[in-house]
């Protein structure tokens, strides 16, 4: 599914933060990428999303066998990947649900497949809604504007539950939840998990991971992939620190 | 419950304390303007003639010229042929050739201001750091400090005739060039008739290592002044200028046109800070100076930085927009003030910000105090020009209003020509806190102290923009200049 | 005839004074009040962009050549209006009111056209006729001398109509229209009015100089709506000066959507004690289009208040700008105003100005402003483009979600959806962003 070879990413500024990603994820699996403040985690989600900014020096990335970073970042959604933010941008004067619609649509008329009405789209919202607890005034009011923290996380894997994506990156969405709002993103998830999606955690902690069970789990630290494992190196890491994975 | 504010407070009475007469023979021109009042300025100078048609030049130019016409000012007429363009002290005839020769009458007068005129010993921890200074007494530089250190780095500071004696390739290249000479009506004035003024040039790759500084003071009656200041920073240097102005009190209303012009070159940078306490007038509005002033910098070369910072407390009526070129690419144009109106004081000041490099910023933060009767005007114009990618503005200004008598008023004009350019603009009116005064008189402070601390807390973010010398001087100013404004 | 004067003429001035007409059947009054104001206009000619007010505003497609008066070509049929909830419609057709809808009406409401009203009810119209003769106003001077006609409507004490009164003005045919209007609301009652200004396709260059007078008794209320979508080649000034009683209300809005030049000004006195304005505004340019939204909000009472929010665009070669002035005139305390203009500038060649500007003459007010010119907010854009949205439909989204703020203020959900239809029809047709 995806494919990261050696892949070096520096800031305009000239800063290096990713210094030689490997990493391969096949379909049907989850990934959690772990590691400290500044280890170059959430420039990874950024450059895998497409934002600007970011000069890639070195490397590939592969995904569904094309070169994923020669598409723009749009096009990149509409082939199935999709970034849960670690910041939900607000927009003000969009409303949710036009937002969503236009969303879901874009993704179905790439695929060739008739565009939803406003009635197929409201019975699929409201399925999915029930399923995050999130209320149906919510939709209502411009994207992310006026919503709390946990609010703007769940809308995350709200729209990622709609546009069902190949690809699923979430970039510290357990970042500043409580535990049940935890649980609902993490229940999100859950659901998400399919034989034909991969799903890519990138997290500091280890909590999310005693909701959503990674099948291998990977300590990024200086802009490098130092270690790898199983689910139980995210309970060792939460033992014994990050510190410690340098010596490993 | 808040406090009211209508206690009478007793006034410190400490009134405009700069407003002293110095007894010192001087020789002036006769009185009016025309050709030859130019000629004879420019004569009693020995300039040359380049400079000479200079002035005349700007004087034709002036001749077409009207006075402007302000929205927001009430400026009596002014009778530009009663006033008087040259006044000197007679003994800079034979002019010092150091400071034990100048007129220990000047020297006294200087003290009396808090001027440093001896260049003294910096001991380590005990004198205050060393000012270069250049006073400017009416119409004439009459001594300048620190001329020697300065020189062994290379850094011209002096009189600005001696500059163009001296230095007259520097003079010629750069006069007129930032602000020329038909530029307003009261900067053709200027260039018509200036008398002297400052010079400055930073050569490449030097820091100065002093501020430099320049004190104005208006002494003979009846005569305006019109000096010149051109300071000029080459690649990488930097600067760091002060000016400070009195006058005499006087019944009559003075004219102060000066023109500033600031040229730094690629990575330099220069900081100009003004506190400006020129005499305002009595209570009722009589006598004060006009301060009709064109002050303008190019950030000629990329990165270079060019930032104002002035505390505006005197004049009777305040007309200047000290303003910043941006050509370079990457250049930055700072604006900080504080002007305060109390009595019937008029001030209308603020800045014009001209992006024409890409990536040029600018910052302007303007604080107004209108008190008494007081008129405070904030002008300002932002402008992108089409080529100026990515250029960004911030601007905030606040006024505070004490009492109901006085006026605030903000005109910002925002041009943009180039869709990746930002800009914006806040601006915020609103009383002074009868809360904030009710809590600190709680907390035992006085009527006046308690305004002069919620008044320099509004000013903070200005006030520290200033070198430690001036910001001192400058709150002192700020309560002296709001006496008897609460009550 | 041709009007006889005996002071300097501004040259622009001469061809209107040439084709002004006196009218034997009009009364005195009214002959008297047309030729002060064509005076005036001969005397002031058209306003300089020195003038502080017309700074921003390029007159040249006016000055180029004369708009007169139109003379009677074949008049458009009234065009099917789209706004079902409205309750009286007026057709103002090249300046002329031609026709009139009405269901059943409140007692106490008189509408009409000029015309009529200065045949029936020149109580109503001549006092408010023959108060405006202020000096900077010389399109308002020229309306005076030339306007044909316009409508009236007048509210007795009380009277309420929460339903939408319509008033469609349509240009057909080249030339100058120039209309008056003026809406009188009696103390405690209520209106709500739409006006739309558009062009037929073959109206060609035409000239809309439309001047009204609004006066809001104590305690009333008027909600007025201007959407302005005229043709490319159109000039259309348009001048409301409003008075507020002691607590009355008045919530406009103008969405300038069209036309080769569009100026839509205000001038508003805060007459009485607690009287509230809300002037939002927003308006979009692309081709050479420009557009002005002028203000000018005068607080004469004590605790009033004002809330202006204006939103610009400006594609292509489009120029817009807004400018607005607040007054708080000595003695009007507690009071308190709010100006926010925002802009987006889109096009490589486009440019915005903005000038709010305050006034301040006492000191126990809240007066706050903030203005702000910029792009696309990139954040924004990166987040819509992360769901799979193209990168033009993302911008679109943007600009019409950054316009939607000020059309969501108004409160009529009627008249709210159709506006926000033709913001959408006109985003659409938007040249490609850059």
């Amino acid at each position: 599914m995806l494919q990261i070879t050696n892949l070096h990413v520096r800031l305009k500024d000239g800063r290096e933060i990713l210094k030689g990603i490997d990493l391969t994820v096949a379909a049907g699996e989850v990934h959690a990428i772990m590691g400290p403040n500044g280890s170059g985690k959430s420039t990874l989600a950024a450059v895998l999303a497409g934002r600007d900014g970011y000069e890639i020096t070195e490397g590939s990335v592969t995904y569904q066998g094309r070169d994923l970073l020669a598409m723009p970042a749009d096009e990149r959604a509409r082939e199935g990947v999709f970034l849960a933010f670690q910041y939900p941008v607000e927009i003000p004067g969009v409303n949710n649900m036009y937002f969503l619609r236009a969303a879901l649509n874009a993704g179905r008329r790439h695929r060739g497949e008739p565009e939803l009405d406003a009635g197929q789209f409201l019975r699929a919202v409201r399925g999915k809604l029930k399923l995050l607890e999130i209320s149906e005034d919510l939709m209502q009011r411009a994207v992310n504007v006026g919503f709390s923290g946990g609010e703007k996380k769940r809308n995350e894997i709200f729209q990622m539950a709609m546009l069902e994506p190949r690809l699923a990156i979430l970039d510290e969405t357990d970042s500043g939840l409580d535990i049940d709002a935890l649980r609902l993103v993490a229940r999100g998830v859950n659901e998400l998990r399919a034989p034909d999606r991969a799903i890519v955690l990138i997290t500091h902690y280890q909590r999310l991971l005693d909701y959503v069970e990674p099948d291998r789990v990977h300590v990024l630290q200086g802009g490098r992939i130092v270690e790898s494992g199983d689910k139980s190196l995210a309970a060792e890491l939460e033992r014994r620190g990050y510190g410690a994975a340098d010596a490993a | 419950m808040s406090a009211p504010l209508d206690t009478q407070i007793p006034a410190l009475n400490e009134g405009y304390k700069y407003g002293f007469v110095t007894e010192i023979e001087t020789e002036s021109a006769p009185p009016g303007l025309d050709e030859d009042t130019v000629r004879f300025i420019s004569a009693k100078k020995g300039e040359p003639e380049w400079l000479l048609d200079w002035r005349l030049q700007a004087f034709r130019a002036w001749e077409k010229m009207a006075a402007p016409n302000w929205a927001k000012l009430n400026v009596a007429p002014i009778d530009y042929q009663g006033a008087t363009y040259w006044s000197a002290p007679k003994s800079a005839d034979d002019a010092p050739k150091s400071l034990d020769e100048v007129d220990p009458e000047l020297l006294a007068m200087y003290e009396k201001l808090g001027v440093p005129m001896r260049e003294r010993e910096a001991l380590a921890g005990v004198a205050p750091r060393n000012v270069a200074v250049d006073a400017v007494f009416d119409s004439v530089s009459v001594a300048t400090t620190f001329k020697g250190q300065l020189a062994e780095l290379g850094i011209v500071f002096c009189s600005f005739g001696e500059a163009v004696r001296e230095h007259p390739d520097l003079v010629r290249r750069y006069l007129g060039t930032v602000v020329p000479q038909n530029d307003n009506f009261f900067a053709a004035l200027n260039s018509a008739v200036f008398s002297d003024g400052s010079f400055a040039y930073i050569p490449p790759g030097v820091r100065c290592p002093m501020e430099l500084s320049t004190y104005f003071r208006i002494n003979a009656a009846k005569s305006g002044q019109f000096e010149r200041t051109l300071l000029i920073a080459d690649k990488g240097a930097y600067v760091s200028y002060l000016e400070g102005c009195t006058a005499p009190q006087r019944d009559e209303n003075q004219l102060h046109a000066a023109v500033v012009e600031l040229i730094a070159h690629e990575d330099a940078q220069i900081k100009y800070s003004t506190v400006q306490n020129w005499y305002p007038g009595d209570a009722e509005g009589k006598g004060g100076i006009y301060n009709f002033v064109t002050k303008r910098g190019a950030c000629r070369g990329d990165r270079a930085k060019i930032s104002w910072t002035q505390v505006e407390t005197g004049s009777a009526i305040t007309w200047k927009y000290p303003s910043c070129i941006l050509e370079g690419d990457d250049s930055v144009g700072e604006f900080y003030s504080v002007a305060i109106t109390n009595n019937r004081q008029q001030a209308d000041t603020g800045t014009k910000m001209i992006h024409i490099g890409k990536n040029s910023s600018s910052t302007i933060i303007s604080k107004g105090i209108s008190a008494g009767r007081g008129q405070n005007t904030y002008r300002g114009l932002v402008r992108v020009q089409p080529r100026a990618e990515g250029a960004r503005n911030y601007t905030q200004c606040d006024s505070l209003l004490i009492g109901d008598r006085c006026g605030a008023h903000t005109v910002p004009y925002i041009e943009v020509r180039n869709p990746s350019a930002r800009v914006e603009h806040e601006a915020t009116t609103s009383k002074i806190s009868e809360d904030q005064m009710f809590y600190c008189r709680s907390r035992g402070l006085s009527q006046e102290d308690a305004l002069s601390l919620i008044v320099n807390g509004f000013c903070k973010e200005v006030l520290k923009e200033l070198p430690m010398e001036f910001a001192v001087e400058a709150q002192k100013l700020l309560a002296v200049s709001l006496e008897g404004s609460v009550g | 005839m041709s009007a006889v004067v005996d002071f300097p003429v501004k040259p622009e001035a001469r061809p209107y004074l040439e084709a002004f007409a006196e009218s034997a059947s009009e009364p005195d009054w009214l002959a008297r009040f047309r030729k002060q104001g064509l005076d005036r206009f001969a005397r002031q000619g058209f306003p300089s962009r020195r003038s502080e007010n017309w700074r921003y505003l390029d007159l040249q497609p006016l000055e180029k050549q004369p708009l007169l008066p139109a003379t009677a070509g074949p008049f458009a049929a009234a065009p099917e209006l789209e706004l079902t909830s409205a309750w009286v419609r007026l057709f103002i057709v090249d300046g002329t009111c031609r026709s009139a809808v009405f269901r059943d009406l409140p007692e106490g409401i008189w509408i009409g056209s000029m015309e009529r009203a200065i045949r029936e009810r020149p109580d109503l119209v001549r006092s408010a006729a023959t108060s405006d003769n202020s000096a900077e106003r010389p399109f308002a001077a020229l309306n005076a001398a030339l306007f044909a006609d316009g409508f009236v409507l007048d509210f007795g004490p009380g009277v309420v109509l929460d339903r939408p009164i319509e008033i469609a003005h349509l240009a057909s045919n080249p030339g100058a229209s120039h209309t008056r209007s003026l809406i009188n609301l009696g103390a405690g009652s209520r209106a709500t009015v739409i006006e739309n200004y558009t062009g037929a396709g073959r109206a060609g260059r035409y000239w809309r100089n439309d001047v009204a007078s609004w006066r809001i008794g104590d305690g009333a209320s008027l909600t007025r709506i201007a959407l302005i979508e005229e043709s490319a080649d159109a000039v259309h000034l348009g001048e409301v000066t409003a008075t507020l009683g002691t607590g009355a209300k008045l919530d406009a809005f103008a969405l300038l959507l069209g036309g080769g030049t569009v100026r839509h000004e205000a001038s508003v006195t805060l007459a009485g004690d607690h009287a509230q304005c809300r002037y939002d505004g927003a308006f979009v340019v692309s081709g050479r289009e420009e557009a002005n939204i002028v203000t000018n909000i005068d607080h004469a009472a004590v605790g009033g208040t004002t809330s202006e929010l204006i939103k610009g665009v400006a594609a292509g070669s489009g120029h817009g700008a807004f400018q607005g002035k607040i007054i708080v005139r000595e003695g009007a305390q507690r009071t308190d105003a709010k100006q926010t203009s925002r802009n987006l500038i889109l096009g490589r060649r486009a440019s915005i100005d903005t000038k709010p500007e305050l006034e301040i003459l006492a000191d126990d007010v809240k007066c706050a402003h903030g203005a702000s010119v910029g792009d696309l907010d990139e954040a924004a854009l990166f987040y819509l483009r992360a769901r799979g949205i193209p990168t033009d439909e993302a911008h679109r989204l943007l600009v019409e979600g950054f316009l939607r703020e000020p059309v969501e203020g108004v409160a009529d959900a009627a008249i709210r959806d159709h506006l926000l239809g033709r913001l959408s029809a006109r985003l659409a047709r938007l040249e490609q962003w850059t």
